[in-house]
């Protein structure tokens, strides 16, 4: 297999030794390691043992957009560059990759995925769930390898060449394709889990779904509150209700 | 252990390795993890149920960085299996039942799955720094191990919670179905307050009324 490949797969567990000191530095060390050994199979192992080191300090970014970095710090020790300057090259890329991959990712791409599978679960049963992980997966292998390619291809340029790409449109893209699948999605999923309720029911479900809204963005409540808990402090209070017999 | 829990403590253990360590690929998401649970317990619909709902509170959840959020990877897992061997009604009630505590505690463990790896790189903080490829992989792979242990641990509960669960004599209460309409009014509250905060202000709040308007007359017409 050849580096590239081992990298890629390497890039899917790039978070695997994750600490809240070096974040993802190990293993995008772990990622770029086939890469470095290949550049420096004929050079002196002093050197080789420095670019490891250098690749596996502190890093952040998106996990997705990681092999923008590996890419383009190859490329970086390729060209013979200072040590120093790639270390703070490297620093200086983690900013803007964690920033636009969360834009595109976890704000974009997957609510929108989310929330698209939410609006047609009622439609088309547990194909939806399948279709989800098809697209992303596809996307996601997809978007680390042509990351790793545009690092491997631009070097220290790779900052440049991003904003210039299609990616930055395509985050913004993503967050309003996100934000208008979750606003179909909801109603249609709530529609279809509260099918087979009682008008009792749907109406007693909708009035706490509204108290719960507006505890979560209650200027006194909403830094306490989160969806998870104030579903669990209720759903523990219907608990205690159906067991005493508090409900008859 | 019977297969079907085999393979129930299997799925939980992958869901929650994919969402920290490997491959990341949406496994974990409730409305995923959930179905294949039910599918695996025997009732893939109820496991969609449950993985509708509980998505409903994952929406609300950004795992940015060093943020603290729930774990809803083998959460779910107990949730669809709860919701499977549920009576009929209880689907929701059980699942919510089963994953939302799992959720927290499971958050909890990611918390402290870093401070282990923590310890491990500090360990090897020498042989790192002179180079030292091995030790990074064995970083990589302890990593990796650590978060299958813990992912196994939290599949084990989940299966225990949701046979325990289901065994109960739900007959005896027959308002039990309200158990569902706090899981589905949380999980709104959840996603609807997500969806806001997450559309910010602007061009993207205009985007989620016109979902939502698109959403509600698609439910109105149906």
């Amino acid at each position: 297999m050849s580096p590239r490949w081992q990298a890629l797969i390497r890039l899917l567990g790039v978070q695997a030794a994750w600490t809240y000191e070096r974040m993802a530095g190990i293993g995008v060390g772990h990622a770029a390691a086939p890469l470095l050994r290949e550049l420096y199979r004929e050079r002196p192992a002093e050197a080789r043992r420095a670019a490891v080191a250098r690749s596996a300090a502190y890093f952040n970014s998106h996990p997705y957009l990681a092999g923008v970095a590996v890419g383009a710090v190859v490329h970086a020790e390729r060209e013979g560059l200072a040590g120093p300057v790639i270390t703070r090259f490297r620093v200086a890329l983690s900013g803007p990759l964690g920033a636009l991959g969360d834009q595109l990712i976890w704000t974009g791409e997957v609510p929108a995925l989310m929330g698209l599978a939410l609006a047609t679960v009622p439609l088309v049963g547990w194909w939806a769930v399948l279709l989800v992980l098809v697209v992303h997966n596809t996307l996601r292998v997809r978007l680390t390898l042509w990351g790793l390619d545009l690092g491997l291809r631009e070097g220290v340029h790779v900052g440049a060449a991003l904003q210039q790409s299609w990616l930055p449109r395509a985050a913004t893209e993503a967050q309003r394709l996100a934000a208008f699948a979750v606003g179909l999605g909801v109603p249609m999923a709530a529609a279809w889990l509260l099918d087979s309720e009682s008008p009792a029911g749907v109406r007693a479900t909708l009035a706490a779904a509204l108290v719960g809204v507006v505890l979560l963005f209650a200027p006194w409540t909403r830094t306490r509150i989160t969806g998870l808990r104030f579903g669990l402090t209720l759903l523990v209070l219907v608990l205690l209700l159906v067991v005493t017999g508090g409900d008859r | 252990m019977s297969l079907e829990a085999a393979a129930l403590v299997a799925w939980g253990t992958f869901v929650a390795v994919d969402l920290v360590t490997v491959p990341q690929g949406l496994f974990s998401r409730p409305l995923v993890a959930a179905t294949v649970a039910g599918w695996l317990a025997g009732d893939v619909s109820a496991g969609l149920l449950a993985g509708a709902a509980l998505e409903f509170y994952a929406l609300e959840v950004l795992p940015i960085g060093a943020a603290r959020y729930p774990d809803w990877g083998p959460a779910a897992v107990g949730g669809g299996m709860a919701a499977a061997w549920a009576p009929a009604g209880l689907e929701l009630g059980l699942a919510g039942l089963v994953a939302m505590p799992l959720a927290i505690l499971g958050g909890w463990t990611l918390h402290v799955h870093r401070r282990r790896n923590a310890q491990s790189v500090v360990g090897r903080m020498a042989r790192v720094d002179a180079g030292d490829a091995r030790a990074i992989w064995e970083l990589q792979r302890n990593g990796l191990v650590r978060d299958a242990g813990r992912g196994l641990v939290l599949s084990v509960a989940a299966l225990g919670a949701a046979a325990t669960i289901s065994e109960l004599r739900w007959a005896d209460f027959p308002r039990a179905t309200m158990l569902s309409w706090a899981v589905l009014a949380g999980g709104l509250a959840a996603a609807v307050s997500g969806a806001i905060r997450s559309a910010g202000a602007g061009n993207r709040r205009r985007w989620l009324a016109v979902g939502l308007a698109t959403g509600l007359v698609a439910v109105l017409l149906r």
